[in-house]
């Protein structure tokens, strides 16, 4: 394929302490590809989501962002870490993430903490940065809360509100962490509708989900991680039609 | 009885009121430092140095450690040694003064810098992680993550624990009278002891102590409000 990638990973290692959370996992994301990662707790995805937008500091691999390296050198302690802070801070405003429990700034209103890391970070003016956040909350079906406080809004609003303040970042990637997990059974929805219109809409998307119809329908590529390591990787259809694995064959039977 | 308590040259009202004002400022003044103090140990308890930890910590237990009276005792009269020996060395051997408010300041201010570190403290690290991680995940740098998310947060954790030390503080800058300030007390206790009617100046000084502690009272309301706007907006 001629296009840069967007997300390339090779052989992604990742250790706490003596605990090896990833054995060398390897991903390609082309631009405007939703990959989905599955897997049961302690397999390693949410590690895997966090090391990308490095979060989490890889122990050994490399990582790419639109064909840019990431310059890692180990430091005396024989662990990596960035040749330039700069390099990260500018990766990570172009990867914005969306988290299990929303993570909104609670002493600021809905409109604020969309604004925040545009004025801040991507040094917009105020009134072009509102201007654009109440464009992102009309998207997400929930202008009418702008000046809120996230105390005051449902789990559901709330997560929408989370994207609504990804996109303010005009990424070239979303990365979702298990963005369903923490709502209410009749909530999933609402937020599985702004994913899935996000995705139609071409953007490149890295999802870690629990949601198997959800990323039947909307993923390019699946991946199944288990205990650290990439168990079955391919299309929806082949991944979820013919799994090669017994491993996913076993979890798509437990019903998670 | 209220003859005694009259303004002007009959009554020691006005000096009453001097009193009050001047332990009012004290305690205002002490009250920045002792923040400043604070804030600073906080900071460096919880940062990976561990020589700022070990300082942070040696601070906090000694003062913590040792009676309030005598660490004013001991910041006035080691500041007065300190200046005096430093003036030797120049060959300048008249007397020194030491300023009994800026002693009292010092006093006062490392003794609420030591309690309100550990406020702090743990009022820094209940902010919650995710919220950070949030921003860091945003590409916001060290500062940003600090002085937008943080700092703004950690007040709501801070000022119900703050609000105690500072009627702790107010209620102690009656300890400076012993180093010849003129504040409250120690006009209550000369005009206790000119008028001989004790009784009469001591509860004027209580009572307006308690005033005094009340209106902190609603203010630091006010400033519980402010810092939990969103989070308990119903409370």
């Amino acid at each position: 394929m001629s296009s840069t990638a967007a997300i390339s990973i090779t052989d992604l290692h990742k250790t706490f302490g003596s605990n090896e959370v990833l054995k060398g996992v390897s991903l390609l994301a082309h631009p405007g590809d939703v990959v989905s990662i599955l897997g049961s707790s302690g397999s390693g995805k949410s590690t895997l989501l966090r090391c990308i937008n490095l979060l989490e500091i890889p122990t050994s691999g490399n990582i790419s962002i639109n064909g840019e390296p990431l310059k890692l050198e180990k430091n005396r302690y024989g662990d990596l870490q960035p040749v330039e802070p700069k390099q990260i801070t500018k990766i990570r405003s172009k990867l914005s993430m969306v988290f299990q429990s929303f993570n909104l700034w609670s002493h600021m209103t809905i409109i604020e903490n969309i604004i925040e890391a545009p004025i801040h970070v991507l040094k917009k003016n105020k009134a072009q940065a509102i201007e654009e956040a109440m464009k992102l909350l009309n998207k997400v079906g929930i202008a009418e809360k702008a000046h809120c406080y996230p105390g005051e809004l449902s789990g559901g609003q709330q997560q929408r509100v989370a994207i609504a303040r990804a996109l303010a970042m005009e990424p070239d990637a979303l990365l979702f962490d298990e963005p369903t997990s923490a709502l209410d059974p009749e909530l999933v929805n609402e937020v599985l509708q702004v994913m899935r219109q996000l995705a139609n809409e071409g953007r490149t998307m890295i999802v870690v989900t629990h949601e198997m119809g959800f990323a039947r329908e909307v993923s390019d590529q699946v991946i199944f991680l288990h205990e650290g390591k990439i168990e079955e990787q391919g299309t929806p259809d082949k991944v979820f039609d013919n799994p090669d694995s017994e491993r996913f064959k076993q979890f798509l039977s437990s019903g998670l | 009885m209220f003859e005694y308590l009259s303004y002007g040259d009959s009554g020691f009202g006005d000096e009453l009121l001097a009193g009050s004002l001047l332990t009012i400022e004290l305690a205002l003044v002490s009250l920045v430092v002792g923040i400043f103090l604070g804030l600073l140990t906080a900071a460096a308890k919880l940062s990976k140095n561990r020589f700022y930890k070990a300082i942070a910590h040696l601070y906090t237990e000694v003062v913590r450690g040792i009676p309030e009276m005598l660490v004013v005792l001991v910041v006035f009269f080691g500041t007065s040694v300190l200046i005096q020996t430093i003036a030797e060395w120049f060959d300048y051997s008249d007397y020194i003064e030491v300023n009994a408010f800026v002693a009292g300041v010092f006093a006062l201010g490392m003794v609420f810098g030591a309690f309100s570190s550990e406020v702090f403290r743990g009022a820094f690290l209940a902010v919650p992680k995710g919220q950070l991680e949030a921003a860091t995940a945003c590409g916001m740098s060290h500062w940003q993550v600090f002085h937008r998310i943080r700092l703004p947060q950690m007040w709501r954790f801070a000022i119900p624990g703050l609000g105690n030390l500072w009627m702790v503080l107010l209620k102690d800058t009656s300890l400076i009278s012993i180093i010849a300030l003129d504040e409250l007390l120690r006009w209550s206790k000369v005009a206790a002891e000119t008028t001989k009617q004790p009784f009469t100046f001591y509860i004027a000084a209580a009572c307006i102590y308690l005033v005094l502690t009340i209106f902190s009272d609603v203010i630091r309301n006010y400033f519980e409000t402010k810092a939990n706007r969103g989070i308990a907006p119903h409370a």
